[in-house]
């Protein structure tokens, strides 16, 4: 390699390679660029394989937090300053409305790529392991699942920090919900509320809790995510590669001390190379995957600022006690949780279940345990793996759409179809005029 | 990994000095160096269990700094025929010519506020075993439950009646005082 002089120099070889010596060097040497492998398949840069999506949601982490640390220095968490210091965020800062509008739409836009990737990774079967060693997909996907929920319980603290009406009602609401969960139900509440009553200590707890708890849980989780993308072996359409492969060629070379795609086989220091013909299917990861990354990325923050000029973010009257808003509808994402527990209060003979418990607690749980035990259900071939609308894995597909789907439904009605005291309405029907107080 | 033999010290004697061809390890006598170490991993732990109890004992308060449960509300004189809606307490306060009683705002269900609905005729009702007749009713804006005027649920989700407190009269200056730590039946009636 040749010399480098100036810094810029030093800086840009790693990013624009001449070579692909200094392309593999630039990711062993480049602080940023360690944790991608040195060649990555063609198939695992498509756009329409993964279209990006984990890497959608991490960029937009990465944009929650750098607007979020500026927001920290202009809110003031408590219950008398906190919605003056929103408003003066709104009116009075300078840029104040876009930096929190920006904050606000990407939390919203990361639980929907969340949740979209969840499903990429379940319609491609990506949680299965196949032939190389030392896989365990379906922990990265218990994972995975851990992150959508931590996604969902940062947006959930996020909106309560405002202290608005809808801030306080969701608190209400969610707390009791915790509170109906059997035995600990309690105790949890008041750990979470610092006491009885929503008030300054519940506030504090839930801004701890977004700003500094949950981020680090995201951050370890999404850690040892990517390890272990690497350690699996990359993307499952690099396995499909493989396995299509194999059918016809040769076993594979036990030669080389490391891999190149990251595909270890645990026993020796000697590891098994690569499965896939590595020179007709593969590319240097620099600056392939880190120009489309880029790309990815450049979008990401385009789409996100664009969407918060044109969707500013709403703050509702001062938290208020005693008046409830008619409806008090939660964050889209939730709805479909408001339906649930509006509709599953079951009486049978003298005894009445509540819907908190039933639809707060006990069907959401069934639903993270299903999502958690999938993996290890799934029978379809290994042939599934890796690729979109396997004809094997048809049953499969159509049971998991039909679950996304009902919560699709519920959103929907939640959202369009519910009026003042949660009476169905439909979309074209006018609410009827309700007084705004007792 | 850590080696899982055991290790002999020099000049102890053992036992079972052959092991036998199953090699049931966990049937061997632990040697002085396996036990302390087990020690001094399980001191580690029982160590680390009481640091974590210690930082999550202290975010469960021992001193609350809430409103009391038990309050006046001002003289009877001050509530006329009807309803009244305490909004820092939600509570509603009730008064039919001499009698007083009080009905939580709270809702069974998820704890959001209930609004009171006039209704524009007299309904008849038949609730509980009993018939009565009523003007108003409790319903709730976030699942939509609703309530009869003397609290009991009859649709939506909530699982039970809105609760009833006791009231009574201050013995010092009169005042009506509500007290919702005690929940009463709903025949309650405070007469002054």
């Amino acid at each position: 390699m040749e010399t480098k002089h100036s810094a810029w120099e030093k800086i840009r070889w790693t990013w624009q390679p001449a070579s692909e010596r200094e392309a593999g060097d630039s990711v062993v040497r480049n602080f940023l660029l360690h944790w991608f492998p040195a060649k990555v398949t063609r198939a695992s840069l498509s756009w329409n394989y993964s279209f990006w999506l984990g890497t959608v949601s991490a960029i937009l982490f990465t944009i929650l937090t750098i607007t979020g640390v500026v927001l920290m220095f202009l809110y003031v968490p408590s219950v008398e300053r906190a919605y003056l210091s929103i408003k003066d965020l709104e009116y009075a800062v300078t840029f104040g409305w876009f930096i929190r509008g920006l904050h606000r739409i990407s939390a919203h836009l990361m639980v929907a790529v969340v949740f979209l990737h969840m499903i990429r990774v379940f319609l491609t079967a990506a949680y299965r392991n196949t032939l190389a060693a030392g896989q365990n997909r379906p922990l990265n996907w218990i994972v995975g699942v851990l992150l959508l929920l931590a996604t969902l319980l940062l947006s959930f603290t996020g909106y309560l920090l405002p202290w608005d009406q809808l801030a306080y009602w969701a608190i209400t609401v969610g707390t009791n919900i915790a509170s109906a969960a059997p035995v600990a139900g309690e105790p949890i509440r008041f750990l979470l509320l610092g006491g009885h009553t929503i008030d300054q200590s519940a506030l504090i707890r839930f801004y701890v809790l977004h700003c500094f708890f949950l981020p680090l849980v995201v951050l370890l989780l999404f850690s040892y995510h990517m390890w272990r993308v690497r350690k699996d072996g990359g993307l499952a359409c690099v396995d499909h590669l493989a396995i299509s492969q194999k059918a016809v060629s040769t076993a594979p070379i036990r030669s080389k001390t490391y891999s190149l795609l990251g595909i270890t086989s645990g026993s020796s220091v000697h590891v098994e190379t690569a499965l896939v013909a590595e020179d007709e299917l593969t590319v240097q990861s620099s600056p392939n995957l880190t120009r489309r990354l880029l790309m990815v990325a450049m979008v990401t923050v385009a789409a996100a600022a664009l969407l918060a000029f044109l969707v500013p973010a709403p703050l509702e009257e001062p938290a208020n006690a005693s008046v409830t808003p008619n409806p008090a509808k939660a964050p889209w994402y939730f709805l479909w949780l408001q339906e649930l527990v509006t509709d599953t209060t079951f009486r049978i003979g003298g005894i009445t279940i509540n819907g908190a418990l039933v639809g707060g607690v006990l069907l959401p749980a069934l639903l993270v345990l299903w999502l958690v035990i999938l993996p290890y259900v799934d029978s379809s071939p290994i042939s599934t793996v890796g690729t979109w609308w396997a004809a094997e894995r048809r049953k499969h597909s159509l049971i998991f759409l039909i679950v996304i789907l009902a919560i699709l439904v519920l959103t929907v009605v939640g959202t369009f179809m519910r009026g003042p005291y949660w009476n169905f309405y439909w979309p074209w029907e006018t609410w009827p005029e309700m007084p705004r107080r007792f | 990994m850590w080696s899982r033999k055991p290790v002999r010290e020099e000049g102890t004697p053992r036992e079972d000095a052959t092991p036998s061809a199953t090699g049931r390890d966990a049937a061997q006598p632990a040697s002085r160096r396996a036990f302390l170490g087990r020690l001094g991993l399980g001191a580690v732990l029982v160590g680390l269990a009481g640091q974590v109890y210690v930082l999550l004992r202290s975010l469960f308060p021992n001193l609350l700094y809430e409103r009391p449960e038990r309050f006046k509300i001002g003289p009877p004189g001050q509530f006329s025929e009807g309803a009244r809606f305490l909004e820092g307490e939600r509570v509603f306060i009730l008064r039919e010519r001499n009698t007083f009683h009080a009905i939580s705002a709270v809702c069974t269900h998820l704890g959001c506020t209930v609004k009171m609905e006039r209704l524009n005729q007299v309904k008849k009702v038949q609730a509980g075993g009993r018939e009565f007749e009523e003007q108003f009713e409790f319903r709730c804006p976030c699942h939509g439950s609703k309530y009869y005027g003397d609290g009991a649920n009859y649709a939506g989700p909530a699982p039970k009646p809105l609760a009833h407190y006791r009231l009574e009269m201050s013995p010092d200056d009169g005042q009506l005082v509500v007290d919702m730590s005690q929940v009463t039946d709903r025949d309650f009636r405070l007469t002054v």
